[in-house]
């Protein structure tokens, strides 16, 4: 009998993916975890139990991350769908697309040191707004362009039906364009919130240090070599995207079914 | 009349997809236009329901020239030959999506909509989602659904093109019924030949943007250019082969 | 009336998507030619030639170009094969879950984690230490902040392989490659042939504008390197980022030459992928 290799490799491979996230909740409990030590000398909620006080301020890096992407998230999502719509039925939609081309593939970071000097002007460095904005900017092509495949002749016809039996704009958006991309404009806010959720380099930049997203108070651990927060501060910032992506999924596989 | 086209000219850059079209049409009454695909017909009807504006010319329905109003203002609808029907909303509410658009009172809706489904044969089927629904009776709801906003003009481009032989008879029959029973006026645009002759009080034969409107339907089976005679021919001479091979075999 | 409300549209498409961009090259120009900024008085050529002549700009962009090169390679490598070999377990409820987990990690914690893993004082250091292979730290070989990127490129891996292996297993279903696979085979093609004429030039032609588009996002990539990179040469991003934030005045308008040559580079990798009317065929 031939032994399959398959499942070998298969159950290998869940293995590598789920040690990430248990190595990383294994950090975030433990401390004094020394070379050459395998495990960690104390095991338990205390770090976790900081988060509650505000020493390490990570109770309010979460809020404003949550503030941040929800913002970012929701404001790209519904901006991108309706601008769009002009785009894509735009007889120069080719050469409007190429130009969303270049914000969307162009690393954030560096994109966020060459406005840094607008930003200033406008007196948005280092607040909130500014951050919400600087991330809009690199959140916005990506949206705009993730509906470029909904505007086709099929929608098209759509709207001329209702515009035909009598339906005015603002009826085809509410009763027929928004319910026939319900499922892209929740997939579309879900990546636009990772997008800002994820967001590091350029957060620093325009954020100086003064908006504590998570993942800035993740690199300041590190920086600090203070390991076990920057492990608390990573399980903070990847659970609620598990979250996420487990409804999200859901969602997505019962609209194919 | 009630419609009247006058003049109209379309053009898409260089091509001049309708050339000058003027006929009219009296009320409850079907013109068939017959044309094959790419002669106009679909640019013709779009710029007759507001959805593309023409280069030149008029348009009247009922009197009022309406040449450049809103679509959403004309009360005439355009249906696809593809179904449309709203995949997010069940068989009930698409035939109902009209006259929600217009805050009709619920009460009101519920029965006008229910006695469209009977009309319809429809009964049993009105919780059904589209894609539950079969070809014939998609093309059923999406035809209720035009109806019940009693449009004063009815666009119908090859709306049973995507139908088998047996559906598509079954709907030919129902379409003339519904004509009579809401009173109708509409445009019925096929490249059957057999269908234009079924289904229009008047014929229109369109080629290469230009239509021309027959008098009556003799008038239309003896113009060469419609295909009708060549018809007739071809079936003449099948039915006289046949007699022939009856003939030999006794 | 129509035509006024799609202009205003058009015109706010142009103020968020298109302005920002032209205004960032448009200032990052003027700096790198000494016409703005700080320190800078009037119009010079002097920093495109420190920068030319130094050769940072070029050392640094072929370590990106490498380190992308390399990450995708094997990435695309590995996620073809895992569909070819994995595609009916992978249907599974349980494993397409697992798939999409990796997704919900940053690059920042994927460069952390790996830091940790392998790091001198890391996981497998410890490992090897229990094991004997080790006696102190300093023996366990250098995998991160080290010569070949070892660490940046097992990050990237680990961050786009799920990815890419979940864009191959929608694209095999959307475009029907089991049922032309199977009438390959009816036409007289052996497994072998089927992989190469069906399943491998429907994939990777379906796909291979994606595999550009991460291509360039690694290339700018910021987070994984900035934690796992070496002091020399670094990837363009830290680079470039490092070069502005400066005190020495002069070096910040060589990093805003840095910043315009990327920019050219990556702009006309957009005009040459993006121009002649290609639509990638899968959103992403």
């Amino acid at each position: 009998m031939k032994l399959s290799w398959k499942p070998f490799v298969l159950s290998l491979a869940v293995l590598l993916i789920l040690f990430p996230f248990a190595y990383l909740v294994l950090l975030s409990l433990a401390s004094d975890w020394r070379f050459p030590d395998l495990f960690p000398s104390y095991i338990g909620l205390k770090n976790w139990s900081k988060i509650l006080s505000s020493e390490t301020g990570l109770l309010t890096s979460f809020a404003s991350s949550l503030l941040i992407s929800l913002s970012v998230a929701i404001v790209s999502t519904v901006s991108g769908f309706l601008i769009s719509r002009a785009v894509f039925y735009h007889p120069k939609k080719n050469t409007l697309t190429l130009l969303a081309y270049f914000p969307y593939i162009l690393a954030p970071v560096v994109f966020a040191a060459c406005l840094s000097f607008f930003f200033l002007k406008m007196g948005l460095f280092g607040n909130v707004m500014g951050v919400i904005i600087a991330q809009f900017i690199i959140a916005f092509p990506y949206a705009l362009l993730f509906f470029s495949s909904f505007w086709n002749k099929k929608v098209k016809s759509y709207e001329d039906l209702v515009a035909t039996l009598g339906g005015n704009r603002w009826q085809t958006y509410i009763k027929v364009l928004f319910p026939l991309a319900k499922g892209l404009l929740l997939i579309c806010f879900f990546q636009t919130f990772l997008i800002s959720w994820f967001e590091y380099g350029l957060t620093s930049i325009i954020g100086i240090g003064k908006v504590q997203t998570l993942t800035i108070k993740v690199f300041l651990f590190i920086k600090e070599a203070n390991y076990y927060y920057g492990a608390l501060s990573c399980c903070l910032l990847i659970f609620p995207p598990i979250v996420l992506l487990y409804f999200n999924k859901r969602y997505v596989f019962k609209k194919l079914a | 009349m009630f419609l009247e086209i006058q003049n109209i000219v379309k053009n898409f850059g260089q091509e001049q997809v309708v050339k000058n079209l003027s006929f009219s049409l009296d009320a409850k009454k079907t013109l068939s236009i017959l044309g094959k695909s790419g002669c106009g017909k679909t640019t013709m009807l779009k710029t007759i329901g507001g959805l593309l504006s023409p280069d030149s010319g008029s348009i009247r329905l009922n009197g009022e020239d309406i040449t450049h109003k809103k679509p959403e203002k004309r009360n005439i609808v355009y249906l696809y030959q593809e179904d449309l029907l709203f995949p997010h909303l069940n068989a009930f509410e698409n035939i109902a999506f009209g006259l929600r658009l217009k805050n009709i009172p619920k009460s009101i809706i519920t029965d006008r909509v229910n006695h469209m489904l009977k009309s319809l044969e429809l009964e049993n089927q009105s919780q059904k989602m589209p894609n539950q629904l079969s070809g014939g009776q998609r093309q059923r709801v999406s035809f209720g659904r035009a109806i019940i906003t009693n449009p004063s003009l009815l666009l119908l481009d090859e709306p049973f093109g995507s139908l088998d032989a047996g559906t598509r008879h079954r709907m030919q029959g129902l379409f003339k019924n519904l004509s009579k029973e809401f009173e109708i006026s509409s445009l019925f645009v096929t490249h059957d030949l057999k269908e234009a002759v079924l289904m229009g009080d008047e014929i229109g034969f369109m080629q290469a943007g230009n239509l021309k409107v027959y008098t009556d339907k003799n008038e239309f089976i003896a113009d060469p250019e419609t295909g009708v005679e060549e018809e007739i021919k071809f079936w003449g001479a099948l039915a006289g082969l046949e007699k022939n091979v009856d003939l030999k075999k006794h | 009336m129509k035509n006024r409300t799609n202009n205003f549209i058009i015109s706010l498409f142009i103020a968020i998507g298109v302005i920002p961009f032209a205004a960032a090259f448009v200032y990052a120009l003027l700096y790198s030619f000494g016409i703005i900024g700080i320190a800078n008085d009037g119009f010079t050529t002097a920093f495109w030639s420190a920068v030319w002549s130094s050769g940072t700009f070029f050392q640094s962009f072929l370590y990106s170009f490498s380190i992308a090169l390399v990450s995708i390679t094997l990435s695309v490598g590995g996620a073809l094969w895992a569909t070819l070999k994995f595609r009916k377990q992978l249907e599974q409820k349980f494993l397409s879950f697992i798939l999409y987990l990796p997704l919900a990690v940053p690059g920042i914690v994927t460069g952390f984690f790996t830091f940790q893993l392998f790091s001198k004082s890391g996981f497998f250091s410890r490992i090897g230490y229990q094991m004997g292979w080790i006696s102190q730290p300093s023996q366990f070989p250098d995998l991160v902040n080290d010569v070949f990127a070892f660490g940046i490129v097992l990050s990237f891996v680990t961050m786009i392989m799920p990815f890419f292996l979940l864009l191959f297993l929608n694209v095999y279903k959307n475009e029907r490659v089991e049922e032309l696979s199977v009438l390959a085979q009816a036409l007289g093609a052996n497994a072998k042939q089927v992989t190469q004429r069906i399943f491998l030039p429907i994939l990777i032609k379906k796909t291979w504008v994606i595999i550009v588009l991460y291509f360039i996002f690694l290339l700018g990539a910021y987070e994984v390197p900035l934690i796992l990179g070496q002091e020399s040469p670094q990837m363009l991003s830290v680079l470039i980022i490092q070069e502005i934030k400066q005190y020495d005045l002069d070096r910040i308008s060589e990093g805003y030459v840095i910043a315009v040559m990327y920019t050219l580079i990556v702009s006309v990798a957009a005009i040459l992928l993006f121009l002649p009317r290609r639509k990638p065929a899968y959103e992403t």
